[in-house]
């Protein structure tokens, strides 16, 4: 006897949400890994508002604060999101979790959606150092909207976390082509380079990235534009990573179970 | 009353690299042929030494694993083509340290697993808190699991498994690493899902656990079932007979082959205690090898010789050492 | 015996790099990683209309030898230490200097290689004018800055052999030599007490070099600045090998040494 279609929804949607606080709650007990987390993006942001502030050129500081806070964001997905499975392999747990008697996305997704939460944390500390080390007048003009464009950002580049997962599960050093993602989309991302600047055949890739228009939205929001398109624009992104993520997953999956290769040992 | 677990013909190879410039694929034949059925209630054993191939059987039938051939049924649906129906009805318990959230108290873990094998909300808090109370783990449950023995560890992994309610539960070598005491408890745990009606497959290699617990018991061996039965048929296998055991200091591999030549021994093996090596030597039933033994010992030092009446543990070696140990795959 | 020391002793710690030397990590990390942090800054810089593209690039490719110089040399102290043999190595009655120098010669060599590489690739893609007489200079002005990171490796491993965190700790101290050596934030533009800090940190004075040797100034015109660089590198050198040492003798107090 199947179960009934709403049972289905809120089944999903409670194990999305409870796997989600839970990794988050490990996530944020690992403090080395946190502290770094938080001061890396840091250095950068730092960096870059000394040089706004110091050049010539009009764009102002504000532009350079929001899209330095979204850095961290992407960090902590683009560094930790190609090893997930393998963390789960080496804590013993990948085997129970495809054991588990729902689709493996319900239980991938909210591992890299707090990975990318977890970036809230630098984000805080990169606006703080804004406001107040370097004395910038940031907006907040639409709360609400701005509340929005954060979750949507954040469930984005999470999913765009989701298929970095499951696009690496084969590769034994993930975590260097991780790292290797982390430079080119904080250059291509317009978070501190206006995408005009960056020559022409580089913008459809621009475009293609979920952290474009998530921070475009989160800059129109805090400055009072509307934000819609972005944030329409940056789900819809959103959507297409999970639904390619899931498409390779079965594959992948199907594999190891032939291979044999979800145990460590 | 259809088996509810069938193991049919199963095989499993695994294709592995070794080197790292120049990469040879070597192929390793973990199971060679597996069948068993396990009837409704059964507590069944699948007893044997550490590379035997128990786990890899025991992965197949959780649907962790595609065998290369053969076919697997739990409650009569494929677990290949069905995995998913399968996986709602069964539970995977496993030894050791691993498979748990560290930086997570009990609690947290078993809300997690409540939540992903499908446990009703509303009955989630009643369930978990049941299951602490059977385990022996409440008053503890908040604490990190980090600071967990390997025994409790070894509760909450049981816990875990039965958060679902699944009628078959699969447990691989749970006790492995606990200490006696902790084993006990588990053992009487165990002991109790079967009280209870659960169906339960148990892999271990402590012949005496097998003994304790299990209805039935297959013996495996290099991928392969070598025994099968009551505990009680087991032992019958080497009731009559007798082991001879000897201390020696030191013994080359072809005087070992001269005594396996001896007429009525049916194995030999050897062990290493303390300081000395021991040859165990088994008969069958009316034979007498000692003198013959001794005989083809002569010149090597040795120590005590003592006869004895076989027990299972012998039983248990005589099979596992059987086989002939030809190069494996 | 001093020289066989250093030699064999860099050989062996050689293939302790091996980690690194595998192709998948090390084109990713060595090769592939400094170009994009090139393009990066150039392009920040366009964006907030500061200095020149050359400045960016030569700025970010010496700093860039920081991950080779800075996490070899600490690696390759922290290997010995989870393999155990830095215990022997310590109490060996082989003479410690040469044995430690041998180990830095390959940390340094392999620096030198990455911001030479990142250097001339990123020059080119990004388009930077340098004259040809300059090229000898520059690498020279390079490879003492390879030498000085590496001396502040070594710094690195003896606080790493106290505390078991050394990744975390290595990247700190890149973003540190990425904010205060001048790389991208001219060292005028920071304020004082930044400045102060600049001028004791590997890089700032190498890099300040190799700018005007771009721009065409001679290795005479450039002297202080590299002589500055190459003291760095002793004095850092020098106090991480005491510091090891000393690390040593804390940790058989306390039997930290031999903890992976």
């Amino acid at each position: 006897m199947a179960e009934p279609r709403e049972r289905q929804v809120t089944r999903v949607a409670r194990a999305l949400l409870v796997g989600f606080g839970l990794h988050l709650k490990m996530m944020t007990r690992s403090s080395f890994d946190g502290l770094l987390g938080v001061l890396w993006p840091l250095f950068f942001a730092t960096i870059a508002f000394f040089m706004f502030r110091a050049g010539a050129s009009g764009e102002s500081l504000v532009f350079a604060s929001f899209g330095a806070a979204v850095m961290g964001i992407w960090s902590s997905t683009s560094t930790s999101a190609g090893s997930a499975m393998q963390r789960e392999r080496w804590h013993g747990t990948l085997e129970l979790l495809v054991c588990a008697p729902v689709h493996f996305a319900t239980v991938l997704l909210p591992v890299t959606v707090a990975m990318s939460a977890i970036g809230l944390y630098s984000m805080t500390a990169t606006l703080l150092l804004s406001r107040f080390a370097f004395g910038v007048d940031l907006p907040f003009e639409e709360p609400f909207a701005l509340g929005l464009a954060l979750v949507v950002t954040v469930v984005s580049i999470g999913s765009l976390g989701f298929l970095l997962a499951v696009s690496f599960v084969r590769y034994r050093t993930a975590w260097a082509l991780g790292n290797l993602l982390e430079y080119p989309v904080w250059l291509i991302a317009g978070f501190l380079v206006p995408l005009t600047l960056l020559p022409s055949w580089v913008r459809p890739f621009s475009w293609a990235l979920a952290p474009t228009w998530g921070v475009d939205a989160i800059r129109e929001a805090a400055t009072g534009a509307s934000p819609w398109p972005e944030l329409i624009a940056c789900l819809g992104l959103g959507a297409a990573y999970l639904a390619i993520g899931i498409a390779v997953l079965e594959t992948v999956l199907r594999s190891a179970r032939r291979a044999g290769s979800l145990a460590l040992a | 009353m259809p088996a509810v677990v069938e193991a049919i013909d199963l095989h499993r190879t695994y294709r592995t690299t070794t080197g790292t410039f120049r990469r040879r694929s070597l192929e390793v034949d973990a199971v060679r042929g597996v069948s068993f059925a396990i009837e409704e209630g059964e507590l069944f054993g699948l007893l044997g030494p550490n590379g035997a191939g128990k786990t890899t059987t025991i992965k197949m039938l959780i649907t962790l694993l595609i065998p290369t051939s053969g076919q697997a049924r739990v409650l009569g649906k494929d677990v290949v083509e069905d995995a998913h129906w399968v996986r709602e009805r069964i539970g995977y318990v496993f030894g050791g340290d691993r498979g748990l959230y560290e930086r997570l108290s009990a609690l947290d873990n078993l809300r997690y697993f409540a939540e992903l094998y499908g446990v009703d909300p509303r009955r989630q808090r009643a369930r978990i808190g049941e299951l602490l109370e059977l385990v022996g783990l409440e008053g503890r449950e908040k604490e990190r699991v980090e600071g967990y023995s390997r025994g409790m560890r070894q509760r909450l992994h049981i816990a875990r498994g039965l958060l679902h309610d699944p009628p078959v539960l699969f447990l691989d070598e749970p006790t492995i690493g606990v200490d006696p005491v902790g084993a006990r408890e588990l053992r009487a745990t165990i002991a109790g899902l079967k009280a209870a009606g659960k169906t339960v497959l148990l892999t271990t290699h402590y012949m005496f656990e097998a003994d304790a617990l299990c209805d039935r018991i297959a013996v495996v061996a290099k991928g392969r079932i070598v025994a099968e039965g009551t505990p009680r048929d087991l032992k019958g296998r080497v009731s009559e007979g007798v082991v001879v055991e000897i201390e020696v200091y030191g013994i080359e591999d072809a005087r070992v082959e001269s005594l396996r030549a001896i007429e009525g021994v049916t194995s030999v093996a050897v062990e290493d205690r303390d300081q000395a090596q021991v040859v165990v030597v088994q008969a069958g039933a009316g034979h007498e090898p000692t003198h013959a033994v001794l005989g083809r010992l002569d010149g090597v030092s040795l120590g005590r010789v003592t006869t004895r009446e076989p027990t299972l543990e012998d039983a248990y070696v005589a099979l596992v050492t059987e086989q002939p140990v030809a190069a494996d795959g | 015996m001093s020289v066989r020391v250093f030699f064999v002793g860099g050989l062996l710690s050689f293939r302790a790099l091996f980690s690194f030397l595998r192709p998948e990590v090390y084109v990713p990390s060595m090769l592939v990683a400094p170009i994009f942090q090139i393009l990066l800054f150039v392009y920040i810089g366009r964006s907030a209309g500061i200095e020149s593209d050359e400045f960016f690039v030569i700025g970010n490719a010496v700093q860039y030898a920081a991950i080779p110089c800075l996490f070899a040399m600490m690696f390759t102290i922290a290997g010995e230490r989870f393999q155990q043999t830095l215990g022997y190595i310590l109490v060996s009655p082989a003479p410690r200097l040469p044995l430690f120098l041998g180990r830095a010669v390959p940390v340094v060599v392999n620096g030198f290689f990455v911001a030479a590489f990142s250097l001339v690739v990123g020059g080119l893609i990004v388009g930077i004018d340098v004259p040809g007489r300059s090229y000898a200079p520059l690498a020279l002005a390079t490879l003492i800055c390879a030498f000085s990171c590496t001396g502040l490796g070594l710094v690195g491993a003896g606080i790493g052999l106290l505390f078991r965190e050394q990744a975390v700790l290595a990247n700190i101290m890149f973003g540190i030599l990425l904010l205060f050596t001048g790389a991208n934030v001219p060292v005028d533009e920071l304020p004082g007490w930044m400045e102060a800090v600049s001028n004791v940190l590997p890089f700032t004075h190498g890099i300040d070099a190799a700018r005007r040797i771009a721009d065409g100034a001679s290795l005479s015109d450039v002297f202080d600045s590299l002589a500055a660089e190459l003291a760095i590198g002793v004095v850092s050198g020098a106090v991480g090998y005491l510091f090891i040492r000393n690390a040593e003798r804390l940790s058989r107090q306390h039997a930290t040494l031999d903890r992976a």
